[in-house]
């Protein structure tokens, strides 16, 4: 499951921030990935197709991570795909909040390429059993 | 601490970034003092912090990281009704970002952030547990003593139940632990360092810490600093040096740069036609075409160009109503600061070095402007007093106006006022009209206010503020009316790196003017030249004006009489340039002299038929020659040879 030549969208308002998740996947095989600064972009570039993976931040603009989250969950297309939240928030409320909405994983910032390694394994390996 | 070495690039991306994040919350805390209720607006300033503080933590920035996490705290529970915003939490809260902006200052100089003043990091967490009094704490209780033994910085309070573990390992797989160690530690050195970095006082402070803090500069960068002369890319400070380009821009540019590669082949295969005999008529029609095609494209891309350089002056303005509130509040007035034409673009370096100056002005329209409430009310005016920020482009010039509606400037008080220090003689003093009298306060050494003060009244600043300006091939005018209130308008060229230029010639040499300093063109009739004081003086339109030879400020023999005079004005003084003859207008790319500057040359440059022409810098060939530039009749009319002491 773990192609390399799978293709991540990234959702992040800050670019700075996009752009350390960007360099994180490379570090990690990763050279196909996508950017989206909220959720309203990131919806309209998930809904024209080819994207395999989605990180995304919690607080932004527009439409939030969770709103975002929520809406892939609900869109028959896009529904099985994965998505990574990633927020500087360790709140369990959150976690909670995120879980059940039905996020793949939650990654706390600041994170390593080992984390973000180990998070994406996780969840290849969760999809691999189903 | 400098370990920033392989993130140099991220660094730069974060502080450009986050820099702009950081003067959107400063505006919006200003907006929050008018509508402390404002839930939209409760929640953008939540979301600056927590985006700095984002990525701060991949910086390792571990103080920034803190001070954001606290305030951010603190936003979290202003947005859920937990607490109320109270003129003191602002206060604090506002010190608090000045503490971030000197973090970033610090970034800037590739260094990890020290820790916040304990004080403030004291007020904020009182400010969030809602302990916060009402008056700003004496200084004895920021003694370093630990805080009420073991409050739990809140990221770690939540972090503790077993229900997240559980809640964590089940969405992730994977033990919490790493992250909260992290989390935790980060907290804890915020609370144990040290504490003898004195980084910023804010509250209770002078109002120009304030504005240092705020706006993140040096001292050294102040006024007392005056860089090259006619420095714009050498003056250039190393922070700060790259640059966000809408990418529509980039791909004009770049497809701009294609055209122009196909005029070029298209040039090419006419030459080789051309050489090779061919020149009938469409072959020369076809090279007329080319060509001008080419000089079209040229002359785009060149605009293209110089439009990467272009940023909107809103992020320079943004900084201004926060330090203008700091201001009118330390000195008890009410003040509201209205931007406008914030879209309006101009020069990335000239952006950089407007900054101070536009300080200077406002600092100036709050503090000498600004009357004090009672005496606003006894004139019939409203109690909060305006003061407009405002840009616009008109023809090829930037406007930046600054202008108060207080008290006006009294010509006659000026004119006594330099008198007194001796700036001007007693002559010069009855025969100045208001305008003249208004720019005396650009005068070194002048300053109006009788009792220095702390904001302003030291005599620096607002001839540094025209030196600084002039530096940037700008003027600075200024439009009064007593009781009413004063205006400072700062004109600008678009760009800096194309200089528009009159080329005037002493004998076969040309010499290149900027163009904005020259009024009109005047032939010099010799019945109509007088001598007042020893000067050659010309009377137009009823002025007098002084006339000064161009070979004599260059200190060239003059062998013939100069045939034309060029009325050259610059905010201090106009004049009479004479020369003997024209060359035409350019618009000149100029190339500085790096290393090698003599006195009185602003650059080079190129002109059409190739030819290398001195840019000269009037100001300075003014001021560098003194007396000596004066020239009486009989030498400018080359009367009586024996006078002439060239």
């Amino acid at each position: 499951m773990s192609d390399p030549k799978m293709k991540f969208l990234v959702v992040d308002d800050f670019s700075t921030m996009r752009r350390i998740v960007r360099n994180l996947l490379k570090e990690l095989g990763y050279t196909n990935v996508d950017e989206a600064e909220d959720g309203v972009v990131a919806m309209q570039k998930l809904t024209s197709g080819g994207i395999d993976f989605v990180v995304t931040d919690w607080n932004m603009p527009n439409m939030t991570g969770i709103e975002l989250l929520r809406a892939i969950r609900a869109n028959a297309q896009l529904s099985h795909l994965p998505v990574l939240m990633i927020t500087a928030e360790a709140k369990k409320e959150n976690i909670v909040e995120a879980a059940q909405a039905g996020a793949s994983g939650y990654i706390v910032k600041p994170f390593t390429a080992a984390t973000l390694s180990e998070k994406l394994a996780k969840i290849f390996e969760k999809m691999a059993k189903t | 601490m400098s370990d920033f070495s392989g993130m140099e690039d991220l660094l730069q991306d974060f502080l450009i970034e986050a820099g702009d994040l950081l003067s959107g919350v400063d505006n919006k805390l200003v907006d929050l003092e008018r509508t402390p209720r404002d839930l939209p607006l409760l929640n953008e300033i939540f979301r600056g912090f927590h985006t700095i503080k984002g990525g701060a933590g991949f910086l390792n920035a571990t103080e920034l990281v803190s001070l954001c996490h606290l305030t951010e705290n603190l936003f979290d529970k202003l947005r859920n009704g937990e607490l109320k915003v109270t003129p003191t939490m602002l206060d604090v809260i506002l010190a608090a970002t000045a503490s971030v902006r000197s973090m970033f200052g610090e970034l800037e100089r590739g260094l990890q952030p020290s820790a916040a003043d304990s004080s403030l990091m004291e007020r904020l967490k009182q400010s969030v547990s809602g302990k916060l009094a009402q008056e700003p704490p004496p200084a004895a209780p920021v003694a370093p003593k630990p805080v009420a033994a073991p409050p739990q910085p809140a990221a770690s309070s939540s972090s503790k139940g077993p229900d997240w573990d559980a809640y964590y390992q089940a969405i992730t797989g994977t033990s919490p632990a790493k992250s909260v160690a992290v989390a935790q530690a980060e907290v804890v050195v915020a609370e144990a360092a040290p504490l003898d970095h004195e980084e910023l006082h804010v509250s209770e402070e002078a109002a120009q810490q304030i504005i240092t803090a705020a706006v993140g500069r040096r001292t050294t960068d102040k006024p007392g600093y005056q860089g090259p002369p006619g420095g714009r890319r050498e003056g250039e400070r190393q922070r700060d040096n790259s640059i966000r380009v809408d990418t529509a821009r980039l791909d004009q540019v770049l497809n701009l740069s294609g055209e122009i590669g196909l005029t070029k082949n298209r040039l090419t295969a006419l030459r080789s036609d051309i050489l090779n005999g061919k020149n009938d008529t469409d072959t020369m029609h076809a090279l007329d075409l080319a060509v001008s095609q080419l000089d079209l494209l040229v002359s785009d891309l060149q605009n293209a160009v110089m439009k990467t350089r272009m940023q909107p002056i809103g992020r320079l303005f943004q900084k201004y109503p926060r330090i203008a509130r700091d201001l009118a509040r330390s000195l008890g007035k009410d003040v509201e600061m209205l931007l406008e034409g914030e879209d309006t673009e101009i020069d990335k370096t000239m952006i950089e070095d407007l900054s101070d100056p536009i300080i200077h002005l406002i600092r100036n329209a709050v503090d000498h402007g600004i009357e004090l409430p009672p005496e606003r009310m006894s004139m019939g005016k409203p109690e909060k007093s305006t003061v407009r920020l405002e840009a616009r482009q008109e023809g090829d010039h930037i406007l930046i106006v600054v202008s108060d509606d207080g008290r006006g400037m009294n010509a006659e008080r000026l004119r006594a006022k330099a008198l007194e220090k001796g700036l001007i003689s007693d002559e010069e003093a009855n025969t100045m009209d208001e305008r003249q009298s208004f720019n005396l306060i650009f005068l070194p050494g002048f300053s109006m206010a009788s009792a220095v003060s702390d904001v302003s009244g030291r005599g620096v600043g607002m001839d540094v503020v025209r030196t600084n300006i002039q530096k940037l091939n700008g003027s600075i005018d200024i439009r009064s009316e007593q009781g009413k209130g004063t205006s400072f308008v700062i004109s600008l060229p678009l760009t800096l790196a194309i200089l528009p230029v009159l080329l005037v010639c002493l004998g076969d040499q040309p010499f290149a003017v900027p163009l904005s300093m020259v009024r009109e063109i005047l032939p010099i009739v010799p019945k109509e030249v007088q001598e007042l004081g020893g000067h050659a003086t010309m009377v137009v339109r009823g002025e007098v004006l002084p006339i000064v030879t161009l070979a004599s400020l260059l200190g060239w023999p003059q062998d013939v009489v100069p045939e034309y005079g060029v009325l050259m004005q610059s905010a201090e003084q106009s004049f009479i340039l004479a020369i003997d003859s024209f060359a035409g207008r350019e618009d000149a790319v100029i190339k500085s002299l790096d290393d090698f500057r003599p006195k009185g040359v602003a650059g080079v440059t190129t002109l059409s038929n190739g030819q290398i022409v001195l840019i000269l810098d009037m100001k300075e060939l003014l001021t560098g020659l003194g007396e000596n530039r004066v020239v009486t009749r009989a030498q400018l009319l080359l009367e009586g040879q024996a006078l002439h002491a060239a």
